[in-house]
């Protein structure tokens, strides 16, 4: 937490040099880093950030999107803050000291949270791959398959499974199956321990 | 004596299930026709017996019998009757006793529509039916038993949670949403005979599809229904926050949806066999996924029921389907062999894998982000959460590419396509595209993904129409019909084809009226003395007064906002705060003031009737009235694709004539 | 197996694995059950807190029933107990009577109470009638609240003498785990 709070100090420094950055008290009071807000800016701000942060009290909503009492105080520290100029990634560390990592909806990019950002970019490629291959390996079956001939149910007579389309001849092929082979529906399934 | 008899029924049903799915595998190892005689008998008993069970159990919530543990549980004799009704799958007994119901009147009907099909495969299907049956059953009769005897029964309960009896939509939710859930269960023991027996025949995808599409279709609804029901009762002004039980229940529709596509594909090419079974496997492990999550407490949810012994029973029960599925699979998808070939250039077999892609994409990402702070947990220790600004970021994306996709690919033929008829498909939809994305942008839509969502929404739109009246040109054309009749005709004989259009034409208005809503809202917060009038956008609204209004089951403050548009008066709305007894907080129910561009909702944070003020949340939110009504569109075309198979009509499939715009009567 | 060719008939049946279908099934399932299983048990909505070990947070509240704003600074040099309840809270009650008997057997320990979304009319009644040994502090905007991280109440902070956090405890306190928690804050991590 602290390297990155001093990598975006180091990153920003040029305009922080007339603001002092030291850390005073024991409650660490860092100075804003970004100019103060207002009006409806503020007010756009406010929402966003709220939407950032995990209602503690709540089933998942956000402090934005939440009535509680809990969740109007902390917007209404967001507000302050904002107002006061700090930025995003200061606001959201202070409630995150508080409450830890549990308060920010979105996962922050530390350690193996980097997996559930990049994982899905990794799927998109890995399934593209998987797509492409799958056409090109179905071109080369379309040789093989040509030289085996059609297996497919092209054709109207009645297969093992199948019956014809008109309901009457249907019903006939089904009952002189029955006849001849005692099975509901005429056909025996196919035996598992016959002999070729 | 009710619990008793209530026992009893559950153990037979265990019976029954466990008896059948013995027989079932039997059956379908070494098959005689008397075998197949008693998988049926036993399947319609396990069916008999749960819905026996489920009468026994409504009777004794609706007389407040409560010697019977789960009357005890969430009975109270000072609800309202439908409460009382209802209370038969609001709590975690009663929701599992609900879907053993489901799951038998699902098997029955399954197994009685092919009582003399498929002889082949369906002792198997009936097996593997009956063995989820009879964990159903174990589950009701050991962990999750609703008719335990209480020895001193009291003489009143405590009722159900207090935000079931908030909505009427409590009633319907439920019910839709297991019939999506539990009905996965048949297509999963089609899939599994399928593996079993070696082979997915020609004829034996038909009722693999019709039932996928049948739970499909409830579990569309159900899932809308839950997100209307946020909206509704919640009051934060949305309709999904990718709460891990939304996802649990958004889960297996991905999947669900991605087969119906590639089933497509079997049934016309016979290809994707395997990678259809595994889909449709998928989808019903999802569920199973999804009912943990929901039942177990592991999940940090809205809607977690507490932690209890059955948590780690459904998980064992998890973790040997998902074994026992991963074997299967290795062992027998190979035996799945294509009968035909994919088209490698443009055309609409490619475009089909691609969706299929996205879809099970969206899965994967949906599923890392419910899991991912589990994960966290274990590696780092740390608790952490994913939400929704990542899991909104990750579906835009998607959502719009499935949005095109869903254009490009009926645009296109299904053999090899050369690059003029390309362009001739593509072409003209664009301009419709554009002429969208100008409306939009002339009606201040500014997001650059709402822009594209609208840009492709409409190319989607112009292929969707023209697509779906193409037999209907054709007919007019070649038999000289007027439009009437030429649209009866080519419906009767496409009416599968018809139904899928109709459901593309639902969903391209749902991306776009969810893209929409998500980002041209306008939203307020306000306190407001009595009289006091504060406006957003065209309306202001007047706080006139706070009354308390007072029920058996609760206590309301209500407040009365005068609403007028544009100077016009419109009437008032009542959001309210309810107070219920067993509740610490109040439970506000929003008002929501609905019409065909926008909404208007109230929600109210803070009441006082005694110095008169209310803090009040407003919100305008253009487009959600479409969601919904694009959501029937979508059901209503699930069932019109649905019914023709139903009632056994065959329609001759016409052969793949690789010319774009070729005879498209008969089966999509 | 296979006899005449019947038209539609599969090829006989092979019995191979598919080696990519096991692994991609094996990949997703063993993680996936590993994570559910490790977490079983486990209670989503109990938070660690991660001020433990850290300096506590500032603060300066004035008491309920008016006066001088006590801050953290001045409890510093002696272990403290920090005691966040509320009027409407049930466990509250319940341990009111706990804690007030510990601040005074362990008079070397300050104790302070800070008032959770409630109304000072409220408490005052409250304390009125139920008898109170240590101050109690009202934090209107709920800010010292956020500062902690408090989830509900009740949730008690000890603090040693360095003003650090040596542990939070959730939920209704009883007299031995008081005894016990402020040993280890006298005890005190370094």
């Amino acid at each position: 937490m602290n390297r990155v709070a001093l990598a975006l100090v180091l990153v920003a420094a040029p305009s922080l040099a007339a603001a002092q950055a030291s850390r005073a008290t024991a409650g660490g009071i860092e100075a804003p880093r970004s100019h103060p807000l207002s009006g409806a800016e503020l007010d756009a701000r406010t929402s966003d950030i709220g939407a950032l942060l995990r209602c503690p009290v709540c089933q998942g909503l956000s402090v934005a999107d939440s009535p509680s009492s809990m969740a109007r105080n902390m917007k209404a520290e967001v507000r302050e803050k904002l107002a006061a100029g700090y930025d995003q990634e200061q606001i959201l560390a202070s409630f995150e000291r508080s409450y830890g990592e549990f308060v920010r909806l979105d996962p922050p990019m530390r350690g193996v949270n980097w997996l559930v950002w990049l994982a899905p970019l990794a799927g998109l490629a890995a399934g593209g791959a998987a797509v492409a291959w799958a056409l090109k390996r179905s071109s080369r079956n379309a040789g093989a398959a040509e030289a085996t001939g059609p297996a497919s149910a092209a054709s109207d007579l009645p297969s093992r499974d199948t019956l014809p389309a008109d309901p009457r001849l249907a019903a006939a092929v089904r009952r002189s199956r029955e006849l001849a082979y005692g099975w509901p529906g005429g056909i025996p399934p196919k035996p598992r321990s016959s002999a070729s | 004596m009710i619990p008793a008899l209530g026992r009893t029924l559950i153990l037979l049903a265990l019976l029954a299930a466990s008896g059948g799915a013995l027989v079932g595998f039997a059956t379908g190892a070494r098959p005689t026709a008397v075998g197949w005689l008693w998988a049926r008998r036993l399947a319609y008993a396990f069916a008999a017996l749960m819905a026996l069970a489920n009468l026994v159990m409504e009777y004794a919530l609706l007389t407040h019998d409560f010697s019977v543990s789960y009357v005890a549980h969430v009975g109270s004799r000072s609800v309202p009757t439908w409460v009382s009704m209802v209370s038969l799958w609001s709590s975690l007994e009663g929701s599992i006793l609900f879907w053993g119901l489901v799951m038998g009147v699902y098997v029955a009907v399954a197994t009685w529509q092919n009582r003399d099909k498929h002889p082949e495969y369906m002792p198997y299907a009936v097996g593997v039916w009956l063995l989820c049956g009879a964990f159903f059953s174990f589950l009701l009769a050991g962990p999750a038993q609703p008719f335990s005897t209480v020895p001193s029964p009291p003489l009143d309960g405590p009722g159900p949670n207090a935000l079931l009896q908030n909505h009427y939509l409590m009633v319907i939710h439920p019910p839709f949403l297991y019939s999506g859930y539990v009905g996965m269960t048949i297509p999963f023991g089609l899939a599994c005979a399928a593996l079993l027996v070696g082979r997915l025949g020609h004829d034996f995808i038909r009722p693999l599809r019709n039932f996928l599409l049948l739970p499909w279709i409830f579990l569309t609804v159900a899932i809308v229904l839950g997100g209307w029901w946020a909206y509704e009762v919640l009051g934060w002004g949305g309709y999904w926050a990718w709460d891990p039980v939304e996802n649990a229940s958004f889960l297996p529709w991905l999947t669900a949806t991605a087969a119906l596509h590639s089933a497509l594909l079997v049934e016309r090419k016979g290809v994707l066999k395997g990678w259809t079974v595994t889909l449709v496997i998928g989808t019903w492990l999802l569920t199973i996924l999804g009912t943990f999550m929901t039942r177990s407490g592991v999940f940090n949810s809205v809607h977690s029921f507490t932690q209890s012994a059955i948590g780690p029973t459904i998980l064992v029960f998890l973790a040997a389907a998902l074994i026992l599925s991963v074997v299967l699979l290795t062992l027998r998808v190979d035996s799945l062999a294509p009968e035909g070939t994919l088209e490698t250039g443009p055309s609409r077999d490619a475009v089909f894998l691609v969706q299929n892609l996205l879809f099970v994409l969206f899965t994967f990402t949906v599923l890392l982000g419910t899991v991912f702070p589990l994960v966290v947990e274990a590696a780092r220790g740390v608790q952490m959460s994913v939400g929704r600004p990542y899991f909104d970021k990750m579906s835009v994306p998607i959502g719009v590419a499935l949005l095109f996709v869903m254009g490009v690919g009926p645009a296109l033929p299904w053999g090899r396509a050369t690059s003029q008829q390309v362009r001739s498909a593509l072409l003209p939809p664009l301009l419709t595209a554009a002429a969208f994305a100008v409306l939009g942008f002339l009606l201040d839509v500014r997001n650059a993904w709402t822009m594209l969502a609208l840009f492709f929404g409409g190319f989607t739109a112009h292929v969707t129409v023209s697509e779906f009246l193409l037999p209907v040109r054709q007919r007019m054309r070649s038999h000289g019909e007027g439009f009437l009749e030429a649209f009866g005709q080519a419906q009767r004989r496409g009416q599968r084809r018809f139904g899928a259009y109709v459901v593309h034409a639902g969903a391209l208005l749902a991306i776009v009226a969810i893209g929409v809503s998500s980002t041209m809202g306008t939203s307020k917060e306000i306190q407001l003395r009595a009289g006091e009038s504060t406006a957003l956008g065209a309306y202001t609204l007047t706080f006139v007064t706070a009354e308390r209004v007072s029920e058996p089951h609760r206590e309301s403050i209500r407040a009365r906002m005068d609403v007028s548009k544009n100077g016009r008066p419109l009437g008032s709305l009542y959001p309210r705060m309810n107070q219920y007894e067993s509740q610490r907080e109040p439970i506000g129910t929003p008002a929501v003031r609905t019409s065909l561009t926008e909404d208007l909702y109230l929600s109210i944070h803070n009441i006082d009737p005694d110095s008169g003020t209310v803090g009040l949340l407003v919100l305008v939110n253009p487009m959600v009235g479409w969601i919904w009504i694009a959501t029937a569109i979508m059901a209503l075309g699930g069932l019109v694709a649905l019914v023709p198979s139903w009632r056994g009509a065959r329609v001759a499939v016409t052969e793949t004539a690789p010319v774009a715009g070729a005879s498209p009567e008969g089966s999509h | 197996m296979a006899t005449a060719p019947i038209p539609g008939a599969a090829p006989a049946r092979t019995s191979r694995m598919n080696p990519w279908v096991l692994a991609g099934g094996l990949a997703v399932v063993v993680p996936l059950l590993a994570v559910l299983v490790l977490n079983l048990g486990r209670d989503p909505r109990s938070v660690r807190s991660p001020l433990i070990g850290r300096a506590a947070p500032a603060f300066s509240l004035a008491p309920v029933g008016g006066g001088a704003p006590i801050s953290l600074e001045s409890l510093r040099g002696r272990p403290a107990i920090i005691n966040f309840w509320a009027t409407w809270c049930v466990p509250c009650f319940e341990e009111h009577a706990a804690l007030t008997a510990a601040a005074r057997t362990f008079r070397e320990v300050h104790f302070l109470g800070i008032v959770y979304e409630d109304e000072e009319a409220t408490t005052q009644a409250f304390l009125a009638q139920r008898g109170s040994s240590y101050s109690s502090l009202l934090d209107p905007e709920g800010r010292t609240a956020i500062a902690y991280g408090v989830f509900g109440v009740p949730e008690t902070f000890f603090i040693d003498g360095a003003g650090r956090i040596v542990e939070k405890y959730v939920g209704p306190l009883d007299r031995g785990t008081i005894a016990a928690l402020i040993a280890r804050a006298k005890g005190g991590a370094p």
